[in-house]
């Protein structure tokens, strides 16, 4: 059994760990008595059954559901972005753009870019480098999505952001259909929104406290995932390069944040790895 | 022009990053999705730190410290909750409301 093995089976006892202490959590009732009696889940059969809708329907409402916490975080965000966007020379391809960045952070990095004068590919650059990140869940995903057919692959990079990936993460059943929920319900609510921003101009841009939603939902979504040590490890170190270059542009704290937390996260498995085999020698 | 021009750059660039991934899920090793799950966490982690640590509120009198430090505490609140297994709408809404309270009262002490 090679070090890549040891980690598929801990992180597969750390799901079913994680699912059985959190109370939110789908199957956690399953998977409590599985635990006590020894035998495997069996969530995948009788729930299915006992259901009136199939579970894939359900699980693609319990995503749309879940996302509703951060569709209402992001639309401080959304408003000012909307508000960006109607201060722009281009309003239409401003809007347009809205569907293609799907990315508040991006879309505002890059609409004020350009309302500097900086030129565009200065602005183009500023944000791409805050979208880079979403290469890294894409690739994350592809367990998951290895199998599915090439329409349903597209459409999951289509509605990919931060939310629906960091509530897909935390699922131990049906992800993918529940990821298509999050992402479809945050795709359509996000353009609502910013369209409802370019009317109603910057009304949140005064209220500091808004600023902090977003990164609040983020971080509560994910936070249940640093029961597993190699993540705590690696967004310990993440948070910690985050604070030393906290003023240097977004874009490059973010690149920055996900060389270190990767680093920082091979390093904990090489430490447990030895670990483990020191205790079983 | 340029606004077009710098939109559909970052629009495309986006949809690449986001489809080209999962097109090709095949040929990417478990491993490498394994690190990029961490790679994930690590970038929300450094979303988060990096908000509070630039966050500004011009009611909050005092120095420039001031408004960074309630907004740990109420974020750090936020986050404990969520990790105790509380719902995220719960711990994000005692979050929230911690920090405007600190805020109000750090206010009215000043």
């Amino acid at each position: 059994m090679d070090m890549f093995d040891v980690l598929v089976a801990q992180s597969r006892q750390h799901e079913h760990a994680r699912a059985a202490h959190h109370p939110n959590r789908f199957m956690a009732h399953e998977v409590r008595i599985a635990a006590r009696t020894g035998s495997e889940p069996t969530y995948n059969t009788t729930r299915a059954r006992a259901r009136p809708l199939p579970a894939r329907w359900n699980d693609v409402l319990d995503g749309a559901g879940a996302v509703l916490p951060a569709v209402l975080a992001f639309a401080p965000l959304a408003l000012m972005v909307g508000a960006a966007i109607s201060a722009s020379d281009n309003r239409l391809a401003a809007l347009l753009s809205t569907w293609t960045i799907h990315g508040g952070a991006a879309q505002l990095v890059t609409l004020d870019v350009l309302a500097e004068g900086s030129g565009w590919i200065a602005a183009a650059m500023a944000g791409l480098l805050i979208q880079i990140r979403l290469s890294a869940y894409s690739t994350s995903m592809v367990r998951d999505w290895r199998t599915a057919p090439l329409g349903l692959r597209v459409l999951a990079g289509l509605l990919l952001s931060d939310a629906p990936w960091a509530l897909a993460q935390s699922r131990s059943t049906g992800r993918r259909s529940f990821y298509l929920g999050a992402g479809l319900a945050l795709f359509l609510a996000w353009p609502a929104m910013v369209t409802l921003g370019t009317a109603a101009g910057d009304v949140v841009g005064g209220i500091a406290a808004a600023a902090l939603v977003p990164a609040l939902v983020l971080g509560c979504t994910v936070v249940t995932q640093l029961r597993e040590r190699p993540l705590l490890v690696a967004a310990g170190a993440a948070g910690l390069s985050a604070g030393v270059l906290a003023l240097a542009p977004a874009g490059m704290v973010l690149v920055g944040a996900a060389v270190v937390g990767m680093v920082a996260g091979v390093v904990a498995d090489r430490v447990r790895v030895r670990t483990d085999e020191g205790a079983v020698s | 022009m340029t606004v077009a021009l710098a939109l559909a750059v970052v629009g495309v660039g986006s949809l690449l990053l986001r489809v080209l991934p999962l097109l090709g899920a095949a040929r990417i090793p478990d491993r490498l999705a394994l690190h990029a799950t961490r790679a994930g966490v690590s970038v929300l982690a450094a979303t988060t730190v990096r908000t509070v640590l630039l966050h500004g509120d011009a009611t909050v009198a005092g120095s420039p410290i001031t408004a960074p430090v309630l907004a740990t505490l109420a974020v750090g609140l936020g986050l404990w909750l969520a990790y105790r297994g509380r719902s995220v709408l719960l711990s994000s809404a005692a979050g929230l409301s911690s920090y405007v309270v600190l805020a109000a009262g750090f206010a009215a002490v000043t």
